[in-house]
């Protein structure tokens, strides 16, 4: 079946009264959660995961999508009213969207942010529903030597080239790894790390994982460092656009989008990346340069469209190769996962109808994403003035009936509590909490992928390298790991230069 | 002997401000200026910032007025904070800005500007917006 | 900061490594205990990835102790609610985890509307919330609304517990 058909009969089933409910749900819920302080995108899908157990796996899905664009959207409503960014990836958008909603031009700020969004999402999507199946034709002819160097490349790229310390990256790797050994060994069905505790026996579920470290840890962290000044939201009515601004905005959030996308398919692009190059780019083609840093529409409206490209970027690896590049990419994994579905090149022939319902449920999301949320901002604003003790309290209380409601134990909350302290003191320490959670859910696909290559080679190591791909992804695997150290070398010989990178690099741990 | 006013940056509020600095002028007394915030949410735009403290600030430098200016967070709501004030500085007088409200909203929020009125102990002076 | 402060931080986060390395001790003495019979099916077995992460667990601790030695520290993560120029508040955290204990010991016994309430009503608490009886009323009905919600929602049943019978 072609992409067109196979998009088309996605849309009839995610069109359907009930799924186009769920659609709405979704982006309400999202964006709600999503404006709160303190809640981003991977923590809101992974509090309402419960909430889907008992829909069917595209209904749930179907609400995922929602979830995704809504929480993204949220947390750009935020930086521009508060000057706060919740996300690295709205960190761009706050300096000139605060700037403008602070010369009364909010509503401007918004609406280009939402069109932006919409547009670049919209392209975005529609640039995943062409790629993945091209993705996904490359990958079956792919066998597990491959499959082991691209997952490698996968965690490696995400812990040393995101994050401010690579060191500490690795370290949350290596926990990670060590949360996704503990249960039974599939191929000798010995019992590791359980302690003799039998109900560890099957593993941590990866849900109560996801939302001890995203949910507790986070709540538990905020709530140590609660801000003691209130800030002012900026007032704002409906969002509209005049048109200049209109004028002004098409061709920023075209270029975001072709920065964004490609970085969010990338094994570690990430949205930071592109939504940066955006602005940068913005700032020097625009015809009102003097705007920039006083809050130019255009680096508002370039960042917002990188971000929303980058978010529908992300979900071609986690798709095509059930590779996630991002926190809520892999929380959405988990869910998948918990439905026993597996991600990867099979996903498309094996449940071909959920995965075309879920990208046309993005194109849906998206668009309810504008129709929704440009009246409601000014109702979205008002969730801001929550008062803080019923909001954490909120997020303790749903993420402890989420993790029990998986398997009805209190032991699980158990594990809840040590995990969340965990992501506690991750946060204190600046150990970013994004490989953690790549290395339990890739963990144990890792370790599949290398026994069934060593087993084909016959325990001849050569056989990790049998397979052309697995040569080049390893020889790019050796030039991230290298790079920080051929830069250092670089500087050392031409002393006097500035470093290349700025100070907060993956270059940094190792030049001081 | 002191003024007590309950400023926040909104209309009635500026009523209230402008009200007090006229009896401070009269009488030649302190000013004390209380804009205070539970600090209980991200976000309370009762709360004055940075920049509308400092034109206050100013506004009453330049006409001459011996004031003290203060942004009690404490937990506390608005009224506790007023009466306390003036019950440390032996308050004379209590200016405070009155919002219309439904009695339905009165009965939902309760009203800080009652219980300021019920439990000081000195005059209150209750101003409208104009 | 002060210097005694300074260095009470850097000294804190050696903590940090003190876990990973007895993370990675842990894991290697537990995939050392396996038994594994050769077997050609199998060349890595079950003890090869452990060994591994082991060994990676044990070098960031060894790395990470140098690098705080040195001066090196890790970035406390920021956000929109968050304000790093404050120490941490222990006294929020520390009750906060006492409601949430609390909510675990009771779980089973007294039923989720109980310890449920107790967590919701516990935490705001924490959170410094002083409408007792305003909490207290939201917290039954946030209870009482998520039992009722899941059971006839979700077809989920939750622990009654005390209360069975009644609900």
């Amino acid at each position: 079946m072609d992409v067109w058909s196979s998009l088309m009969d996605g849309f009839a089933t995610a069109l359907t009264p009930l799924n186009f409910m769920y659609a709405v749900i979704g982006v309400i819920l999202g964006t709600a959660v999503g404006v709160l302080p303190g809640l981003g995108p991977a923590m809101t899908v992974a509090l309402l995961l419960p909430v889907t157990y008992a829909l069917e796996p595209t209904s749930a899905f179907i609400m995922f999508a929602g979830i995704y664009y809504g929480g993204m959207y949220g947390g750009s409503t935020t930086s521009i009213l508060l000057n706060t960014p919740g996300e690295s990836s709205s960190v761009v958008t706050a300096i000139e969207g605060n700037k403008m909603a602070k010369a009364g031009r909010a509503a401007q700020a918004l609406a280009t942010a939402a069109i932006g969004s919409f547009v670049a999402g919209t392209i975005g999507t529609a640039l995943l529903a062409v790629c993945a199946p091209i993705v996904v034709k490359f990958a079956v002819s792919l066998g597990a030597p491959s499959y082991f160097a691209i997952m490698i490349l996968a965690l490696l790229a995400v812990t040393a080239v995101l994050g401010s310390s690579r060191l500490r990256g690795f370290a949350s790797l290596g926990l990670g790894l060590a949360i996704g050994l503990v249960g039974i060994d599939s191929v000798t069905g010995q019992r590791r790390l359980t302690f003799g505790q039998p109900l560890l026996a099957d593993g941590l579920d990866i849900v109560v994982v996801a939302v001890a470290i995203f949910a507790v840890g986070e709540a538990l962290w905020v709530a140590a460092h609660l801000r003691r000044t209130p800030l002012h939201a900026i007032p704002v009515g409906q969002p509209w656009m005049g048109k200049s601004d209109w004028k002004r905005s098409w061709k920023p959030w075209l270029r975001g989008t072709a920065f964004g996308f490609p970085f969010g398919a990338l094994p570690a692009g990430g949205a930071e990346i592109p939504t940066f190059l955006s602005y940068v780019t913005e700032k020097r083609l625009s015809k009102h340069p003097e705007e920039f840093g006083k809050g130019a529409i255009e680096g508002v409206a370039g960042p917002e469209a990188a971000n929303n490209a980058a978010a529908a970027g992300t979900l071609t690896p986690m798709l095509a190769l059930g590779l996630p590049t991002n926190a809520t990419a892999a929380v959405m994994l988990a869910a998948f996962t918990s439905y026993g579905i597996q991600p990867g090149p099979q996903l498309f022939s094996s449940q071909g109808p959920l995965v075309w319902a879920l990208i046309a449920s993005l194109f849906i999301g998206n668009f309810l994403l504008l129709i929704i949320n440009l009246p409601l901002a000014p109702l979205w604003a008002k969730l801001l003035q929550l008062p803080r003790p019923y909001l954490y309290a909120g997020i303790l209380f749903f993420a402890t009936l989420g993790a029990y409601s998986v398997n009805l134990q209190a032991f699980d909350l158990m594990i809840l509590l040590v995990l969340g302290a965990l992501g506690f003191m991750m946060r204190r320490f600046g150990l970013p909490v994004l490989p953690l959670i790549l290395g339990v859910i890739l963990g144990p696909r890792i370790e599949g992928q290398l026994r069934k290559t060593l087993q084909l080679s016959a325990g001849d190591p050569a056989g990790l390298w049998s397979e052309p791909i697995a040569v080049v992804v390893y020889i790019i695997v050796a030039i991230i790991l290298a790079w920080p150290f051929a830069l250092k070398l670089i500087k050392r010989n031409r002393p006097g230069k500035k470093p290349l990178l700025p100070a907060n690099s993956g270059a940094a741990d190792y030049s001081d | 002997m002191t003024i007590v006013v309950g400023y926040v940056p909104t209309p009635e509020g500026e009523a209230a401000l402008t009200q007090a600095i006229a009896e401070a002028r009269k009488t030649d007394t302190t000013l004390l200026v209380i804009n205070s915030s539970k600090g209980d949410a991200l976000v309370d735009n009762r709360y004055a910032q940075d920049s509308e403290i400092q034109s206050i600030e100013d506004r009453l430098a330049t006409q001459g007025i011996k004031h003290v200016i203060k942004q009690p967070v404490r937990g506390h709501d608005a009224a506790a904070e007023v009466l306390d004030a003036a019950e440390e500085h032996n308050a004379e007088l209590i200016v405070i800005g009155l919002r219309r409200r439904t009695p339905v909203g009165k009965l939902i929020m309760g009203s800080v500007s009652q219980r300021i009125l019920l439990e000081a102990d000195c005059p209150v002076l209750a101003v409208k917006a104009g | 900061m002060s210097s005694l402060a300074t260095s009470l931080k850097g000294r804190s986060e050696l903590g940090v490594a003190l876990l990973l390395g007895a993370a990675g001790v842990v894991v290697f003495l537990d995939a050392n205990g396996l038994v594994t019979p050769y077997s050609k099916s199998d060349p890595v077995g079950p003890k090869t990835v452990p060994f591994i992460v082991a060994a990676l667990l044990i070098v960031c601790a060894v790395m990470l102790a140098i690098n705080v030695l040195r001066g090196g520290k890790g970035e406390a993560e920021g956000g929109e609610d968050v304000d790093l120029s404050h120490p941490a508040d222990w006294k929020t955290v520390l009750p906060l985890a006492g409601a949430f204990v609390l909510n675990i010991l009771l779980i089973d016994w007294a039923g989720w509307v109980i310890s449920g309430t107790v967590l919701f009503w516990g935490s705001v608490l924490a959170l410094g919330s002083r409408h007792y009886i305003r909490d207290g009323i939201i917290s039954v009905a946030l209870s009482l609304l998520t039992f009722y919600g899941f059971y006839l929602g979700l077809g989920i049943a939750l622990p009654a517990g005390l209360l069975e019978g009644i609900l």
